[in-house]
């Protein structure tokens, strides 16, 4: 009879699975978040044509672009995370919970003092969940066997 | 039973006042003490006596100067809800405040024994505890207190009074219930200086502090088997050690306890150290029952360590690297027996100090050894043994009667219960053949209903004795077992009996604070307020979020200083996760019933078609 090999690798459980696919949505809706503005000031058609700062305070040229930069950085760092996140690194758990604790809270202040980006919250409150689970904590190093923290 | 040869003994028939010598404590106190053990007689001499009316008067009934012990005790009526009380400093002008204040700043460095702190109790609570903190020292506006210039005042007489009478007394009483022997050490302070000169929770005039010393009698020797320390947060079996404890009991000569008082409080401890005192603040019912909840979903369904966030830190200063007083050390005791026949003992039921009309009582005086501060007998007084959870506990040699007599009593039982099971199983067995018989007859229904009824009554009996039979089997054995070890002499763990063991802090933990740690701790406070204001005054439409944000960046910037980042961001990440689901239930209900409602019948259908498919 054939023996099957037991794997020496950690067995990633479904709700990895579920983060890593929250990660690609947010990466996604980041992505849209860098193109938005620029095509709105026509900067792919046109390029660069006004002046970005005027006095102290942006145009809204700049302020376009300024936003556009900041949804890129965290684009590639969602990517980034993605990457640590499969190969079941400790470092990317910790990563993840700031960066989804960041995300949460822009998120609340958008909801009570201008427009709520519903989709990104729900997306992130299954990360946060899903990062909470025993198992998956225990995966990523963050508790012990026996439930305590590290 | 073997005889305790590692014990210190003396000879039962010795008086009262060698038993008390002859185990009386070693008590070492912190660096910077101010307070020593001190005799009651010269305080009520300097003090005068009082009462606090329930309609808010304070009205004087002995002068300073004219107070004896005598007058202390003199029959006086008073109206229910009265408060009669000692006042050992009298209310003070500003100027003779300036002035005492002064003079103590002289004495102290004319002395020069001061207090350090070192590692401040701030930084060993996170910036919840210490916002908690800044509201609890807010409280006194609206609490009675003491102030610190009366307790500058009592620090000067207790040092003009001592170098008059270098002595330091302690009172002594012996008593004998139970097979027990206890040997009660009361120790009496001018002032409880614990909050203005150490930090700590309160202040108050004078300070009640007792030990307490278990011995039992062998062979015409009285040998020692437990000490218990009176202490506020501990009660019952957590209060006492066993004598053959020797990381928690010290000794010095075999036969005197070692005690670290807490610095200011007197607090009795076993260990030397620094002991976290936690207060918690009295929240209203409904508050408390959210709360419960509250932890229930954080540590039970989200599986998250407790947060003890109500809790206040104070430090409690044990070093005892300060005067020593006791058996071989260059200070001695000088023992007063008390008992019940003592009048200032048993006929003053009012406070020792200041009634500062604190709602909450921790800045009123206590009251003597025999009372509570509202009049009624002291546990530690009429029930000693009780006190330390000692009344269920026999004394050694007693021990191994009891256990005989429990398990001869137990196999009397089980040849009862031997001889009648089968005898009562029999006789079920027989009616229940009666009853079978009855079958198919209706014009028996009446005698096979109360049979019935009958048999159901003895099955339930023979039930259970079966039960006690196999219970009584157990109990047995372990009662046997326990007899043999105590035959032996052997004795179990010391610290069995113990739930909550007092701890001081970790000192590796206290080391890990560098003084960034301690600088954050210190001003932390005062910058969030300063965010805040800034935030109202720069952006105040955005008050609200602005708060909850900088509230947020401050705890996460503590957790990195004290080395609790991961669990910290976890926490908070998963506080928005519930706050965000809320918000997105309150929205999408109708969407999120119905995805749930689907979700639910797919995954039905799929186990129902999975069974029917095999």
């Amino acid at each position: 009879m054939a023996r099957r090999k037991k794997s020496d690798k950690k067995k990633r459980p479904i709700a990895v699975s579920v983060i890593a696919l929250a990660i690609v949505f947010l990466f996604l809706i980041r992505l849209y978040q860098v193109y938005e503005p620029l095509i709105r000031n026509n900067v792919f058609r046109q390029g660069i044509t006004g002046s970005l700062i005027s006095g102290w305070k942006l145009t809204t040229l700049g302020g376009a672009m300024l936003s556009s930069a900041t949804y890129l950085v965290l684009s590639l760092t969602g990517i980034v995370v993605l990457v640590g996140f499969l190969r079941l690194r400790r470092w990317s758990w910790v990563l993840l919970m700031a960066w989804t604790g960041v995300s949460l809270t822009i998120s609340l202040v958008d909801y009570f003092y201008s427009q709520a980006n519903f989709a990104v919250m729900a997306s992130n409150v299954i990360i946060a969940f899903a990062l909470n689970i025993a198992e998956v904590q225990r995966i990523y190093g963050i508790r012990r066997e026996d439930g305590s923290s590290l | 039973m073997v005889p305790a040869s590692d014990r210190p003994t003396t000879p039962a028939s010795s008086s009262d006042l060698e038993l008390l010598r002859s185990f009386e404590p070693v008590v070492c106190y912190t660096k910077g003490e101010r307070f020593y053990p001190t005799d009651v007689e010269g305080y009520i001499k300097e003090s005068s006596l009082w009462e606090h009316h329930p309609d808010g008067r304070d009205e004087i009934l002995v002068r300073q100067g004219q107070l004896t012990p005598e007058k202390l005790v003199e029959p006086r009526p008073a109206e229910f809800g009265a408060v009669r009380y000692i006042r050992f400093v009298e209310a003070l002008s500003l100027a003779e405040s300036a002035r005492v204040l002064a003079d103590q700043l002289i004495l102290r460095r004319k002395t020069g024994e001061t207090f350090h702190a070192g590692i401040g109790r701030l930084a060993r609570g996170g910036i919840l505890p210490r916002l908690l903190d800044g509201l609890f020292s807010l409280s006194f506006l609206l609490r009675g207190k003491v102030s610190a210039a009366s307790a500058a005042a009592a620090e000067l007489d207790y040092h003009e009074s001592f170098s008059q009478d270098r002595k330091y007394p302690y009172y002594g009483r012996v008593v004998r219930q139970n097979g027990w022997i206890m040997l009660q050490y009361w120790f009496f302070f001018y002032f409880n200086n614990w909050r203005s000169g150490f930090h700590g929770v309160n202040d108050h005039e004078s300070d009640w502090e007792m030990v307490t010393i278990y011995l039992y009698e062998q062979e015409g020797q009285l040998v020692p088997e437990w000490a218990a320390f009176a202490s506020h947060d501990f009660k019952g079996d957590d209060l006492r050690r066993r004598w053959d404890d020797d990381d928690e009991l010290k000794k010095q000569a075999q036969s005197h306890p070692v005690i670290f008082a807490g610095a200011g409080s007197h607090a009795s401890y076993f260990r030397r150290g620094e002991y976290q005192a936690e207060v918690d603040p009295t929240l209203p019912g409904w508050m408390s029952g959210l709360i419960n909840t509250w932890n229930k979903l954080w540590t039970g369904t989200l599986g998250q360590s407790a947060i003890n966030t109500f809790h206040i830190p104070f430090v409690d200063f044990a070093r005892g690297d300060g005067l020593r007083i006791g058996h071989g050390e260059h200070q001695t005791w000088s023992p007063v027996l008390i008992d019940e026949t003592t009048p200032w003992v048993s006929q003053y039921r009012g406070l020792w100090g200041l009634f500062a009309r604190d709602p909450i009582s921790g800045e009123n005086a206590p009251a003597g050894p025999m009372y509570n501060r509202d009049g009624s007998p002291r546990g530690s007084w009429y029930d000693p043994l009780g006190f330390a959870g000692l009344d269920k506990v026999a004394p050694p040699p007693q021990l191994g009667q009891m256990l005989a007599d429990n398990c001869e009593r137990i196999t009397r039982q089980q040849e009862e219960l031997g001889n009648s099971i089968p005898r009562k199983a029999a006789e079920l067995q027989e009616k229940g053949a009666r009853l079978k018989g009855m079958e198919g007859n209706p014009h028996l229904a009446k005698q096979y209903l109360a049979l019935e009824k009958e048999i159901n009554t003895l099955a339930a009996e023979v039930r259970a004795h079966r039960r006690q039979l196999q219970e009584n089997t157990a109990l047995l054995e372990g009662l046997t077992r326990q007899l043999e070890r105590t035959r032996a002499g052997e004795k179990d763990d010391p610290r069995a009996h113990i739930r909550n063991l007092a701890v001081p802090d970790d000192p590796s933990q206290v080391l890990r604070f560098d003084r960034a740690a301690e600088t954050w701790a210190a001003v932390s406070l005062s910058l969030l307020l300063f965010a805040v204001a800034a935030l109202i005054f720069f952006a105040p439409g955005y008050t609200w979020a602005g708060l909850g944000v900088i509230l947020l960046l401050f705890v996460v910037a503590e957790s990195f200083l004290r080395g609790a980042f991961v669990q910290t961001v976890g926490r908070i990440t998963l506080l928005l996760a519930m706050i965000s689901s809320l918000i997105l239930f309150f929205h999408f209900w109708k969407w999120i019933i119905v995805f749930t409602l689907l979700a639910m019948g797919v995954s039905l259908m799929v186990n129902r078609l999975r069974e029917l498919t095999g």
